[in-house]
């Protein structure tokens, strides 16, 4: 399959292409298949995805609304089971481990990026960062150097004792990406990060999610509809009918990315709102 | 038509979330209607009519202070119903329904919960009627004639008061929801949010709180009796704000005072159950001070029931500490009188003493001569001496009085003035000495003084060892009854089968009652306060698990929170419930330090019962 407009068949091969060493997979997906429904009326939302995410990617997936998206973020994330196919975390196939090593998967492997912040309102910015580690049993100095490191990185040192309902959109999501990087996870998973934000913010969150990246601190999945959104990507996935139609990479334009994906978009159609 | 099967869908798809409200509701009509069912059951009959109107009485005021709570709880239990049910209701509105109509399906909504509890608690109690008169009975050791039946006018008069209270507060819903405005029911389910309090209104609230408090303790316990009874009502009003603004002011600001030391809170769960304490003291504060009062009631009421058991006993001793008494200006009767009882059953014991009838109104006893009557009786006596121009007057035990004179009044005994400085309640003449009421206690040189002013008399006293042979034995002495100038006897019988008193003997299973029905009560409003909240916490929970927190760590944060919230009630409630019962303690002239722990610890188990289920629903709604 090439880079671009490749592999319309049922079943997308777009993993494993890259040539990286098997060392370096964050996650991989082989013959995932979702579906939904009683027998004989089942509705399959994922059509046999293939798909592996190398350390230091950063992707997003785009694709219409009903094209399994948040299917497969939900699937890739642990919190929704496949039909059939096998979904490997860091080395642990997690369709056969128990709800236990599940949680602890997630809770260290993954960190989340909600459209909606999710934010607990009932503590301060600086207890939303800490908790995943206050949880976990981590010494309270240890929490705290690294929350206060995160918060300067974010530019939320001034916002950290502040509660959720007294905090802009754009502070909140870059509170809830220190949330999720506070674990020093693999992977972010995130779902439609800047769908709640003015374009602004919107732009703010994206500099700091390619930042981590860059940095080599997590790997980044990202869904969404937005097509300014996808071009901070390195590639995009455009996902179809359940199906991976394509994947376009950005090089070193992302202006030039960003047109690409709005060409993407217009050739395969439908509703990406 | 359609209105009311809505209102019926409604109520069928939410009965679960209900279950606990109609719960609740049925266990204070069980209650209400049992308590009905003794005044128009025959079961306490056998007791005579005396006894029936004394206890009919006694239960009419148990169902005025049930009325009273069971009005507070339903003001509660509605409004906690009504903002659940704003947050559904309000998306009818774009459905196109009026506030009117809206405001109705509310109305035949509640009323389905008000007729399920009503139905269930009648028919629970109609049920249980008869063991809950056989515990009555038992507890306060009454022979009572249990009947199994329903009585209608017990179920209609119990279904009047609850109907008349649920259909005020149904009615105040639907003004509620026919004035709000659409935004106001819309953002009912946004009002999850929360808003810090400024900590200088928390301190004040601390400070006030602390104060008032303290001053209701005070208040209770200072000075002597006269003054306890005058502050009595001053301490409970102060106990009552007191404990509010503990809960709006101390606790809360206690616990963010905790949340501000990271080190503390960055260990085991602390960092969400304590953040999730400050957010929920805000809305629930009212809740756990409530839930106090209760429970400081429900102690005091169970001390009062035990205070009121001892009185009792006191009373019924008081009076038979002899079956017979004599009083006469004959010297040496005495023995002629035990000859005549002797001759119809064993006498357990016999005292006589002298007594001087002074200005016709006084019997003046000397002092070392009720101590002697009081040794020869085998009664510990730690009787002082009166001073030169004091006396001692003997009274009598009383179940309640709200007559607390404490200073020395000055009474004239012989044209001179004694000083009245102890009121003495110990039984050094019996029944004699309650029902005449005029016996002095005087120094030994002071009777002697008076002898020349007064007609000494006798008084004889002598106790039964078989009460069978009472009848007898009065006959027997019936002889020696005299009412001439020269030839003064009078008889005093005591008869000890007399059940006049029986009814006081209810007075503390009434109380226990009401302890239980307190207790319960305090336990359904938290466990019913946890179990909406558990609904709330849904979603917050769900980000939580999605964030790959595991079950475990879920629960143990939710039970240790859980725990937080029975805890502080329980803990605020025992401080207090321990001033109000010695306060008790004080006013009955006994101590209730024993049914203090005894209640107290009774409060725990209902409260540990209730968390245990709290903990299980909570996880099961959010986990």
């Amino acid at each position: 399959m090439a880079d671009e407009k490749a592999g319309f068949g049922q079943r997308s091969q777009v993993g494993g292409l890259k040539g990286k060493m098997n060392d370096n997979k964050v996650v991989e997906i082989k013959n995932l298949v979702k579906s939904y429904g009683a027998k004989n009326f089942q509705t399959t939302v994922l059509k046999g995805i293939d798909l592996t995410i190398y350390k230091n990617d950063f992707i997003a997936i785009m694709g219409p609304s009903g094209s399994g998206k948040t299917t497969l973020l939900n699937i890739l994330s642990t919190i929704d089971k496949p039909t059939q196919g096998m979904v490997t975390l860091d080395g642990h196939d997690v369709t056969h481990i128990s709800n236990k090593e599940l949680a602890k998967l997630r809770k260290d492997k993954i960190g989340f990026v909600f459209q909606d912040y999710n934010l607990l309102d009932t503590m301060t910015l600086q207890d939303n960062i800490a908790l995943p580690l206050a949880l976990d049993g981590v010494p309270a100095k240890r929490i705290l150097e690294k929350t206060k490191e995160l918060a300067a990185a974010f530019g939320l040192e001034a916002q950290l004792r502040q509660y959720p309902y007294q905090l802009s959109g754009g502070q909140k999501q870059r509170g809830a990406v220190c949330r999720a990087l506070i674990t020093e996870p693999e992977i972010i998973f995130a779902d439609e990060p800047t769908g709640a934000l003015d374009s602004k913010a919107g732009k703010d969150l994206l500099h700091c999610l390619r930042r981590v990246n860059e940095s080599g601190q997590a790997s980044i999945l990202m869904v969404t509809h937005d097509p300014h959104c996808a071009s901070y990507a390195k590639d995009v996935y455009l996902l179809s009918d359940g199906v991976m139609k394509c994947r376009i990479s950005r090089g070193n334009d992302r202006k030039e990315f960003y047109s690409r994906i709005i060409d993407l978009q217009t050739s395969i159609g439908g509703d990406f709102a | 038509m359609r209105m009311f099967r809505l209102a019926f869908i409604n109520f069928r798809n939410s009965f679960r979330s209900y279950l606990s409200l109609v719960f609740s509701l049925a266990f204070t009509i069980l209650v209400l209607f049992n308590f009905q069912n003794i005044i128009y059951s025959e079961s306490f009959a056998v007791l005579g009519e005396h006894n029936k109107e004394y206890i009919d009485m006694l239960v009419q005021t148990v169902t005025v202070v049930l009325c009273c709570f069971m009005f507070f709880f339903l003001w509660y239990a509605t409004n906690v119903f009504l903002t659940r049910r704003k947050r559904e209701i309000g998306i009818y509105i774009f459905m196109g329904m009026s506030n009117r109509r809206i405001g109705s399906l509310y109305v035949i909504e509640i009323s389905f919960v008000g007729i399920t509890a009503l139905v269930t608690g009648v028919g629970f109690g109609a049920l249980l009627g008869g063991l809950f008169q056989m515990i009555m009975g038992a507890v306060s050791d009454i022979a009572v004639d249990v009947r199994f039946g329903v009585s209608w006018e017990a179920g209609k008069v119990t279904g009047v008061l609850f109907l008349a209270m649920y259909l005020f507060f149904a009615l105040k819903g639907y003004w509620n929801i026919t004035h709000s405005s659409v935004l106001g029911m819309i953002s009912a389910a946004r009002q999850n949010e929360y808003v810090r309090m400024p900590k200088t209104v928390l301190c004040a609230k601390a400070v006030l709180g602390v104060a008032v408090l303290s001053s209701g303790y005070y208040l209770a316990n200072v000075g002597g009796m006269l003054n306890m009874m005058k502050n009595l009502l001053e301490a409970v009003v102060l106990v009552i704000i007191g404990v509010y603004l503990l809960f709006g002011g101390l606790i809360p600001l206690a616990f963010q005072t905790v949340a501000a030391n990271k080190q503390f809170l960055y260990s085991r769960q602390r960092c969400l159950w304590v953040n999730q304490m400050i957010f929920r003291m805000r809305k629930n504060y009212r809740t756990y001070a409530m839930v106090c009062i209760v429970g400081i009631c429900s102690i005091t009421a169970l001390a009062t029931g035990f205070a009121m058991k001892e009185r009792y006993h006191n009373l019924i001793n008081f009076d038979n500490q002899y079956t017979f008494q004599l009083l006469t200006n004959q010297s040496g009767l005495g023995e002629k009188a035990a000859a005549l009882i002797s001759g119809a059953g064993d006498i357990a014991c016999q005292t006589s003493l002298e007594a001087l009838s002074v200005d016709d109104v006084h019997l003046v006893l000397k002092c070392s001569e009720v101590k002697r009557v009081a040794q020869e009786r085998g009664a510990k006596s730690d009787l002082p001496e009166p001073a030169d121009g004091e006396t001692f007057y003997l009274s009598h035990q009383v179940l309640m009085t709200s007559i607390f004179n404490e200073k020395p009044v000055p009474v004239t005994i012989g044209g001179k003035e004694y000083l009245e400085t102890q009121t003495i309640r110990d039984p050094y003449i019996g029944y004699m000495q309650r029902e005449m009421g005029c016996f002095y206690v005087v120094s030994d040189s002071a009777y002697e003084r008076l002898k020349g002013q007064g007609t000494t008399l006798y008084i004889h006293n002598y106790k039964l060892a078989d009460d069978n042979d009472f009848a007898a034995a009065r006959t027997a002495l019936d002889v020696l009854i005299s009412n001439t100038e020269e030839n003064f006897t009078a008889r005093v019988a005591i008869d000890p089968f007399d059940n006049d008193l029986d009814w006081g003997k209810m007075l503390h299973a009434l109380c226990i009652c009401m302890f239980m029905v307190f207790v319960v009560a305090s336990g359904c409003i938290m466990f019913m306060k946890l179990y909406n909240d558990s609904y709330e916490e849904k979603e917050r929970y769900l980000v939580l698990r999605k964030l790959g927190f595991s079950p475990g760590v879920l629960s143990a944060s939710i039970a240790r929170e859980l725990l937080s919230a029975y805890m502080l009630p329980f803990v605020v409630m025992a401080v207090s419930a321990y001033f109000s019962v010695l306060a008790l303690g004080r006013l009955m002239r006994t101590s209730l330090l024993s049914i203090y722990v005894v209640s107290t610890s009774v409060v725990l188990v209902v409260f540990v019962f209730c968390y245990i289920l709290s903990v299980a629903v909570y996880r099961r709604n959010v986990c």
